[in-house]
Parts: C-alpha cells; sequence; structure tokens
C-alpha cells in the first residue's frame, strides 16, 4: 500500500490521474482539494514513479494503518477571487522559475494570479499598445 | 514558426477560436479578448516561448521544445497541472491531461492563421517585422504620428 508524507504532497492529482485501479479519490468543492488512498494491494508503483514531490513510497500491506487523507485549502486570485491551485502548486512554481521571471515589467506577480486573469493582464498591455497608436492617427 | 499578431488588425470575429476547437476536438487552444467595452479585441494564445515556463515546471518532459515549437507528448503527461500554473499568460489548460497550442501538427499552416480573415495572424515573420517596421516608418513621416 502507499504511505504519504503529508509535507511533501503538492496535492497536483498526478498520481489520481496515473493509477490504474482508481484507488485514489479526489474531491474537490470550491475552497478545498482532499485526496484520499484507499489501502490496495497492487504491486504497481505508477503513483509512485509519478509524484513530481517525491511524497509517496510503497510499503507492505497493513490492515491496521489508516488509509491515508490530505486536504488543501485552494489559493484565491489576487485579482478575481476565484480559487485556482494549491499553496504547494504554487511554492513549488516560484521555486522552480528563475527569480527574474516571477514579475512582468509592471511588477506583478502573475504567479498569483488565475489564468484567466493572466490572459485578461496580457490582452489589456496589448490593446493598450494598439489604442494609443490608433490614437495618435487621428488629429 | 510561432504565430504573429497583428493586433490592429484583429476584428474580433472569433472566427479563430471556433477553428481551433473544430480541430482540436472541442477544447480550443486560443482566446480573443474583448478590451475596454470592446474598444479592442486581442486573441491570446501560446507564444512558444523560447525559454517556456511550462517545459521547465513540466517534471517529465512532456512539455519540451522541438525547435521553435513547444511541443507536448501525450503519453508522458500525468495531468499535475503545473505546466498550467507556470504559464504567465494564461495559455495552457489542464483537464485531466494538459493541452495547448501545437501549432496543428501535421496540417500545412496553423488553422487560426488560414481562418482568420482579416490577416491579423500569421506565421511569416518577415511580414510581421515588415508591418511594424512600416508603421514605425510613417510615424516618421508624419512628424510623431502614425
Amino acid at each position: 500500500m502507499i504511505k504519504v508524507d503529508a509535507s511533501l504532497c503538492l496535492g497536483c492529482l498526478s498520481c489520481s490521474n496515473v493509477c490504474p485501479s482508481q484507488n485514489i479519490i479526489r474531491t474537490e468543492t470550491a475552497e478545498k482539494r482532499s485526496l484520499h488512498w484507499k489501502r490496495c494491494k497492487e504491486e504497481c508503483d505508477l503513483c509512485v514513479e509519478f509524484c513530481p514531490a517525491k511524497a509517496l513510497a510503497l510499503v507492505p500491506f497493513d490492515e491496521v494503518v489508516p488509509e491515508p487523507d490530505v486536504s488543501f485549502d485552494l489559493v484565491a486570485c489576487k485579482i478575481c477571487g476565484s480559487r485556482y491551485a494549491t499553496e504547494p502548486m504554487l511554492k513549488r512554481i516560484e521555486s522552480t522559475l528563475p527569480a527574474n521571471l516571477q514579475k512582468d515589467d509592471t511588477g506583478l506577480e502573475w504567479i498569483r494570479i488565475c489564468p484567466m486573469c493572466r490572459r485578461d493582464v496580457e490582452a489589456e498591455r496589448a490593446a493598450r499598445q494598439m489604442v494609443l497608436g490608433r490614437s495618435r492617427k487621428s488629429p | 514558426m510561432p504565430v504573429y499578431i497583428d493586433i490592429s488588425r484583429c476584428i474580433g470575429c472569433r472566427s479563430c477560436e471556433v477553428a481551433c476547437q473544430r480541430v482540436h476536438g472541442g477544447s480550443g487552444h486560443i482566446n480573443v479578448h474583448f478590451v475596454g467595452d470592446h474598444l479592442a479585441s486581442v486573441p491570446i494564445f501560446c507564444h512558444h516561448c523560447e525559454e517556456a515556463n511550462c517545459t521547465i515546471a513540466c517534471f517529465t518532459g512532456a512539455l519540451h521544445k522541438e525547435g521553435e515549437r513547444t511541443a507536448f507528448d501525450v503519453e508522458k503527461c500525468t495531468g499535475c497541472g503545473l505546466c498550467r500554473l507556470a504559464c504567465p499568460f494564461g495559455v495552457v489548460w489542464t483537464n485531466k491531461i494538459a493541452h495547448k497550442c501545437d501549432l496543428c501538427e501535421g496540417r500545412d499552416a496553423p488553422t487560426c492563421v488560414t481562418t482568420c480573415p482579416a490577416n491579423a495572424l500569421s506565421t511569416d515573420f518577415e511580414l510581421a517585422s515588415r508591418r511594424a517596421r512600416a508603421r514605425a516608418a510613417q510615424a516618421a513621416v508624419n512628424g510623431g504620428r502614425r
């Protein structure tokens, strides 16, 4: 069965996606994401192999050990407030990307805003340049 | 061969969105955004960044660079969603597995480019650069006005 190191788990759902016997149950509400590892006797270690955080390990089957559970509060977008990711996932992005790429030229910390708002910000930035050019055209 | 956009030509018809969805089984990778009460329309799509954040975040190598293209290997994707959070432009999606612009692999040209009725999208860097130079030259001739 699977042992989970909750301090390492990102809450990314990789394991749940790759599990061939659907033994890793995900529940997601608007504000919370929970994962539950059912006791499994399979000898497959796909979830262990595909965990980006190396938070999982195969341990001998034991009926006494309770089934592992983790849950994460989802982080709210700084612009629209919609909840879009778990804190450990964002922390991981912040630790893997070079520091100079984590802010745009206006100083916006884009990692803390949701993908939808990122698209809006990009559209506004591009449109602002173009509209300025257009307004210069008319006397 | 990424796709270049001339925003001043975009008429906001969203044909590119429809064409992209049709080619990619309903999940499109280009979104037309309207700015300032429909003052302008801007299609937002993958830039195929030279140093792509999504490829840095991807731990299995599913997202990788293939020349100028940021390519995606569906077999390696675990659907972790790190790429979606690493993209500064919000143009990588995850729905069990990741999906993003593939420049219409297997077609002669990306369908958004061939569909755009206003010629706002192109794969021709020379054309994009020529248009920009022409605009700058016109501005110089008109004393700063374009």
